[in-house]
């Protein structure tokens, strides 16, 4: 999609937030109306008289025809993104030693990483570190241990 | 203050402050990763620490990164942190030349002078400040929060216009007011999710919007640029400091010190404003860009003065003066301590040793960098695929340890992923972290002074204070405003001399 489309897109989605705030604010209960609702409007305001100012400078003023490069290689960015959601899945019930021994090799081979060794030893490290300076070291309490 | 002193000195604090401390030179080296990332990383697991010694491991992350940036930059050409780029211009041509020992030392004690001076700085002021503070009411803490969001304002650089850099700081307070309402107790934009109801925490947003994101880029990097490896494989000569460099240190140390102090500066402004001072009054200004180590010195003390100075309004009035000190803001709030005058009363047995422990962090690297410096340097050639999961495993554990609620990694991973395209759509995510940090500030001010004023906005001119804040929030907002009207003048109207090379330009050679 062309940078300036996603923006324009952006800042009508930010405009139509700053409406629904302000129509939201209505429906606040007693003293709420005369303090965090002002406070709530006056955001809504701003926000949407800032949305429309810089919409209006990029339809009128933003000649950029270049397309928005999120990322040069898609399948590694959706394959980190995937992998980021998984480990989160999966660590609360398998623990985060387990899950960091599978998320850690998993990546690195993802992003194109075919060192063997150095992966093995990257992950062994991690694990030993985190166990031994924020378990052992700091007495930091780790979630889901399942070691 | 003796007993501060002596809790600084116990063995397991001066361990905590090594840790820490060669650990930030490490990350500092290492290209793509950040103080920033590396406190925010860090802070849910100083929840459960004593909170002391928590503190003293993201004081000494802090100092050591921003030294740690150089290492690279002077050896490989390659800054490990944006605040080492400066150092970088002068620095690789010098390591080309087989100087690369004197520009590590200039380095070295640059960073350690400016660290320590910004640090004595913030101890001798902060205190006062924060006594200051105490004179405080509602009124005058939401024209603090409207002081802290005026330095969004400075933010906007080429990168992200100032509108945009608006819309995110008010995006920003937007967020912050998900959850309880606290003047009816309500609940607000919650969606139905309990885990809504305090609130959505800074800690997740953090760490997605500075380390997560980072690491999404550097996945889908195509190619790494090539790294010059060849000064490290040169011979390299042992020379002592060059006469008259330490004006050049002390000018850095100042003038970083007081653009950290201001809200939104960093560290990156701080190097560079202090690298062009020094170009223009240096004696030898042909050799700026050549390799001249007066610029490594500027800059150098220039970035960790940041380091004190950001730290000032951050600790007396709960401004944060950039992206790091926000992080380690967010320490302080996850341990109950809300920064403000408590923390040099109430908490003083906990903020002075933080503050004293980064006199030893600048020790530490100060040692380092005399001693291992140029093996520091081949951190910077750890290849991204290794360094993405090892981060990203940090980063999902971080964001969940803080209230063990697996909803906190789904908020880290959407902050990264909308965060990504509000960066590349020229959004200032520095806005949208203060406007996240400062809005409950804000609004709970604004809230108390309505009740107090009965309804009328006159509550938030009467006093002496307010009346100097809002100069101080017109004084901050008046230059960067009139230089954006500015631009925006000059790109409807180009001076016709702009037009003529244009036209210049476009005939055929």
């Amino acid at each position: 999609m062309a940078r300036r489309h996603l923006d324009r897109i952006i800042l009508l989605g930010f405009a139509v937030l700053a409406v629904l705030l302000y129509i939201s604010t209505a429906s606040y209960p007693g003293i709420a109306q005369k303090t965090s609702a002002l406070y709530v409007r006056f955001l809504a305001v701003s926000m949407g008289i800032l949305s429309i100012v810089q919409l209006g400078f990029s339809m009128f003023r933003d000649h950029d025809t270049g397309r928005l490069e999120l990322t040069d290689h898609w399948p590694r960015f959706i394959g980190l993104l995937v992998a980021l959601i998984v480990f989160a899945l999966v660590f609360e019930h398998a623990g985060f030693y387990l899950s960091a021994a599978v998320f850690i090799p998993v990546t690195a081979l993802l992003l194109g990483y075919r060192n063997y060794p150095v992966i093995a030893l990257t992950t062994a490290g991690v694990l030993g570190f985190v166990y031994l300076v924020f378990e052992k070291l700091l007495s930091v309490n780790l979630p889901g241990m399942a070691l | 203050m003796f007993s501060h002193v002596m809790a600084v000195l116990q063995p397991y604090s001066i361990l905590t402050i090594i840790i820490g401390t060669v650990a930030g030179v490490a990350i500092g080296g290492m290209p793509g990763l950040t103080a920033t990332m590396a406190v925010g990383l860090l802070v849910p697991f100083t929840y459960t620490m004593d909170p002391a010694l928590g503190l003293m491991l993201l004081g000494g992350i802090y100092c050591g990164a921003m030294y740690g940036g150089s290492i690279p930059a002077i050896l490989l050409n390659t800054p490990g942190t944006p605040a080492a780029v400066a150092t970088a211009i002068e620095g690789f041509p010098m390591s080309r030349k087989g100087k690369a020992g004197l520009a590590l030392k200039v380095s070295v004690i640059a960073s350690f002078t400016g660290g320590v001076f910004s640090v004595f700085i913030l101890l001798l002021f902060a205190p006062m400040l924060a006594r200051q503070a105490l004179h405080f009411g509602p009124p005058e803490n939401f024209l603090l929060a409207l002081m802290g969001l005026a330095g969004i304002v400075s933010i906007a650089d080429e990168n992200s216009s100032l509108i945009k850099a608006l819309i995110a700081g008010l995006l920003g307070m937007i967020i912050a007011i998900v959850g309880t309402d606290d003047m009816s107790g309500s609940l607000r934009y919650t969606m139905g999710y309990v885990e809504l109801v305090d609130g959505i925490n800074f800690m997740p947003a953090l760490i997605g919007l500075f380390s997560m994101i980072q690491m999404l880029e550097l996945a889908g990097l195509r190619r790494t640029h090539k790294i010059d490896m060849s000064a490290l494989h040169r011979k390299q000569k042992s020379e002592p400091l060059p006469k008259g460099i330490f004006k050049f240190i002390a000018l850095g140390a100042g003038t970083g010190t007081v653009i950290g102090v201001l809200p939104g500066e960093g560290a990156t402004i701080a190097a560079f404003i202090s690298y062009n001072v020094s170009k223009r009054i240096s004696k030898l200004k042909e050799l700026f860009g050549k390799g001249n180590p007066e610029g490594i010195a500027a800059a150098e003390a220039g970035n960790n003065g940041c380091v004190g100075g950001s730290l000032v309004p951050t600790l007396t009035l709960g401004i944060p003066g950039n992206s790091v000190a926000a992080a380690l803001m967010g320490a302080f709030i996850i341990q109950g301590m809300i920064p403000g005058p408590d923390l040099f009363t109430q908490y003083a047995d906990k903020t002075y040793p933080f503050i004293l422990s980064m006199f030893i962090a600048n020790g530490v690297f100060l040692i380092v960098g005399l001693t291992v410096a140029p093996y520091l340097a081949r951190i910077a050639l750890i290849p991204p695929a290794i360094m993405v999961p090892v981060v990203a495993t940090f980063a999902v554990l971080g964001s969940y340890a803080l209230n063990n609620a697996i909803f906190d990694v789904y908020m880290m991973i959407a902050f990264a992923g909308f965060g990504l395209i509000l960066k590349k759509l020229g959004y200032s995510l520095e806005a949208l972290i203060l406007g996240l940090i400062l809005g409950p500030i804000a609004e709970g001010g604004f809230s108390q002074g309505m009740i107090m004023g009965k309804g009328s906005p006159w509550i938030f001119f009467e006093s002496g204070i307010a009346k100097v804040m809002w100069v101080l929030i017109i004084l901050l907002l008046v230059p960067p405003l009139y230089s954006y009207w500015k631009n925006v003048a000059m790109v409807k109207a180009p001076p016709k001399e702009a037009l003529d090379d244009l036209d210049s330009l476009n005939e055929p050679e």
